[in-house]
């Protein structure tokens, strides 16, 4: 795969946790990328290491876990020149990965009731990320602009109504090179950027929620928050941690139309992750499946769906139930996750692998392009 | 609005609880003994017991009695302290409390200013030489006796510096008794008085001085819960979901801790730092027989040793007050920290 296209490519990611029963081997070489514009789907079982993967991105990681080894190459492109510089994120400095939390990469987590800090203003907490990662000397400028135009649609002597146009003229004469706004516009301007990221994620009565509590919006409200707080700052990435998996099924399809709509509007590029393949189906135009902290396929969703190659995407698939199903029991995978402790030797997979032989006991798969435009971690590949 | 109609319903129902404080007091004293004793000594005639019983209500039946006294509360007639020279408790209260409030306001700014952040210090050095450090401060705190602690404080901080010709704390006393013989209060509050009454800053600075060890005796105690109440609180906190969001945005930790966390950790704290001003002032009362602290503390003692039923009862009475006002001002506290319980 061209480099170019990459926006971000993540190879031999491995992250332990180091509990008292011992150290949980959560990811041991995962592989991923995901291209500029792309929708991606990670989807995988409980506890197979998709939030763990999500978190390690951003760093986010907290003890007992560590990040032990791998590279997170972030193609960052500049919003002006298009100039694209590869940042691996796993040797940044932490000040300088504090510049790409939030404002390059973001993430919207899964649970809409205990994501939202209690005690601030929903305004506060979306137009804290603004203060913190944007310039807003435009913005001020722009403001005091449309106070202005404002005013002039009272009633004003002509005298003070000229003063008043003067003034506009003068002002949009910085718009060019905005002057360094001081604290009090910039908190002001922030609370309009913020105001406006709440319109743009379809927020009933915007301006009111801005002065609510986490507490008095519902489920859904909540969530269009969270991603309204992880958008402001036009991020490249936008990582959802089964961002819909808290909500009921008609929110949920509200926020993945949502979702749908944003990307075109914001252009960056989305990791869903989720478990429900319905979602991958719906939103996504690539999917990487993970098993017990590996990638075990990657590649377009509807090839997925119509040619699984890995046998454990395979029997996931066939455990999806059909509108039109008549089977009276689904088919299963046999045997349980394994616990990550202990893993099993060579492919993570194949004590629970009908294919399986001496080989994938003995040596671990890597993800290689099985053909053109599809990626597959295993030695017996289906079809 | 919203805050004001919420004042409104703790204070009304502060009432009942007030009311019910009242008529315990009045109970309980009515057991200890009778009242009649109080107001006689050997010298007095037996002819004269029945015109003073009638004189303070005491031939009256029970609720007649209550109500005497209850009526008496509501005018400010809080009845005679026997053991001050038969003056009025109300008038003594006036007197002595200023001194009291004073101690417990430095003891609880010792508190609040040393818990809180060593609470926050401990919490994110968890594990570390500094959280064990805070730890053994903060349980040699909790487990030692205040009338022990205060004694070897004044013995080290006093007696032995004195002996050995050092400079040392003053050992008791609101101020240099010789060399401010004459001070008259104006609002009680030595520190104020002086400053802004009588502009004396040597003055202001001896009353500093004499604050300091007592302060700090009987603040200890209290240090030492905040910090280990702040320290769980956090470190609780510190686990939560809105704590990783607000590191996902890229907060640097201290914003994350200081401003996310801290009012988060807050909440719980201040239950605690409410309930502790309340037992401020009852631990004055072994504080200030120490170090020999003209307040509340110590007439209480002496009160309760002559068995000054009036005096007694009026120092409970306001105890009670106290409680139930920090605890109102705790509850004001968490509406303003705590957006989900204004409403509520």
């Amino acid at each position: 795969m061209a480099t170019e296209e990459l926006v971000l490519k993540i190879t031999g990611l491995k992250t332990n946790f180091y509990t008292y029963e011992g150290v949980v081997l959560a990811l041991d070489g995962v592989e991923l990328f995901l291209r500029r514009g792309d929708t991606m789907g990670l989807v995988g079982e409980t506890g197979c290491g998709k939030s763990v993967t999500a978190r390690s991105i951003l760093r986010l990681v907290e003890p007992p876990g560590k990040i032990e080894e791998g590279e997170i190459i972030f193609f960052d492109s500049d919003d002006r020149s298009g100039k694209i510089t590869p940042i691996d994120l796993l040797q940044l400095h932490p000040e300088e990965m504090l510049h790409v939390r939030g404002k390059r990469i973001s993430i919207v987590f899964q649970d809409p009731a205990t994501f939202p800090n209690p005690v601030f203003r929903i305004g506060t907490q979306i137009a804290e990320s603004v203060l913190l990662h944007q310039d807003l000397s435009r913005e001020v400028v722009e403001m005091k602009i449309g106070e202005m135009r404002n005013s002039l649609t009272g009633d004003l002597p002509e005298e003070r109504r000229s003063q008043v146009v003067e003034k506009i003229r003068y002002y949009e004469q910085q718009l060019d090179e905005p002057p360094e706004p001081d604290d009090k516009d910039k908190k002001k301007a922030a609370q309009i950027v913020a105001e406006e990221m709440l319109k743009l994620v379809k927020m009933p009565s915007p301006s009111s929620v801005m002065m609510q509590y986490p507490h008095e919006l519902s489920g859904g409200m909540r969530q269009r928050a969270l991603i309204a707080m992880a958008l402001v700052c036009n991020p490249e990435i936008l990582i959802c941690d089964e961002a819909t998996t808290a909500l009921d099924v008609t929110v949920q399809a509200q926020v993945l139309n949502l979702l749908n709509e944003l990307k075109k509007e914001i252009g960056a590029s989305i990791i869903i992750i989720t478990h429900d393949m319905g979602v991958v189906a719906e939103t996504c135009n690539w999917v990487s499946v993970m098993y017990a902290g590996t990638t075990v396929e990657s590649c377009a969703t509807v090839d997925l769906f119509a040619n699984p190659v890995h046998p454990y995407t395979a029997g996931l698939l066939t455990a999806v139930p059909k509108l039109h199903d008549t089977r009276e029991r689904f088919p299963q995978i046999r045997g349980t996750v394994p616990n990550l402790i202990t893993p099993p030797s060579g492919c993570r997979f194949h004590p629970r692998c009908d294919y399986c032989t001496e080989i994938c006991k003995k040596e671990k798969p890597e993800l290689k392009e099985h053909r053109p435009g599809h990626w597959v971690a295993c030695h017996n590949p289906l079809s | 609005m919203k805050l004001r109609d919420f004042i409104l319903r703790r204070l009304i129902l502060a009432i009942p609880v007030v009311f019910g404080v009242m008529t315990m007091t009045w109970f309980l004293s009515y057991i200890i003994g009778n009242p009649v004793a109080m107001y006689i000594n050997t010298n007095t005639p037996a002819s004269a017991i029945p015109a003073i019983r009638r004189a303070h209500g005491f031939d009256e039946p029970l609720y007649v009695q209550y109500f005497l006294y209850l009526s008496g509360l509501f005018q400010g007639d809080w009845g005679i302290s026997t053991s001050t020279s038969f003056r009025p408790v109300t008038e003594i209260i006036l007197l002595k409390f200023p001194a009291t409030i004073e101690l417990s306001m430095i003891a609880m700014i010792f508190a609040i200013v040393l818990g809180i952040p060593l609470g926050i210090l401990s919490a994110t050095h968890k594990d570390q030489k500094i959280d064990h450090i805070m730890r053994i401060f903060a349980l040699a705190g909790v487990s030692m006796p205040i009338f022990w602690f205060a004694l070897m404080l004044k013995h080290v901080l006093y007696f032995q510096l004195a002996i050995a010709g050092l400079p040392h704390l003053p050992g008791g006393e609101r101020y240099t008794l010789i060399r401010y013989l004459s001070f008259k209060y104006t609002t009680g509050f030595l520190l104020i008085d002086s400053l802004f009454f009588y502009g004396d800053f040597t003055l202001f600075v001896d009353a500093l001085l004499h604050l300091a060890m007592p302060g700090f005796c009987l603040g200890y105690l209290t240090i030492a819960i905040i910090t280990r109440m702040m320290r769980s609180s956090m470190l609780e906190v510190l686990r939560e979901d809105y704590i990783t969001l607000a590191r996902s945005k890229g907060l640097t930790e201290r914003v994350v801790i200081y401003r996310h966390a801290l009012r988060n950790a807050m909440i719980p704290t201040v239950t605690v730092i409410g309930l502790a001003f309340g037992s401020l002032i009852t631990g004055a009362v072994l504080t200030e027989t120490i170090f020999n602290w003209p307040g509340l503390g110590k007439w209480a003692v002496r009160a309760i040793f002559s068995s000054d039923l009036a005096a007694i009862n009026g120092f409970t009475l306001l105890v009670a007050f106290i409680f139930v006002t920090a605890n109102l001002v705790v509850d004001l506290i968490y509406g303003v920290l705590d957006p989900r319980i204004r409403f509520g």
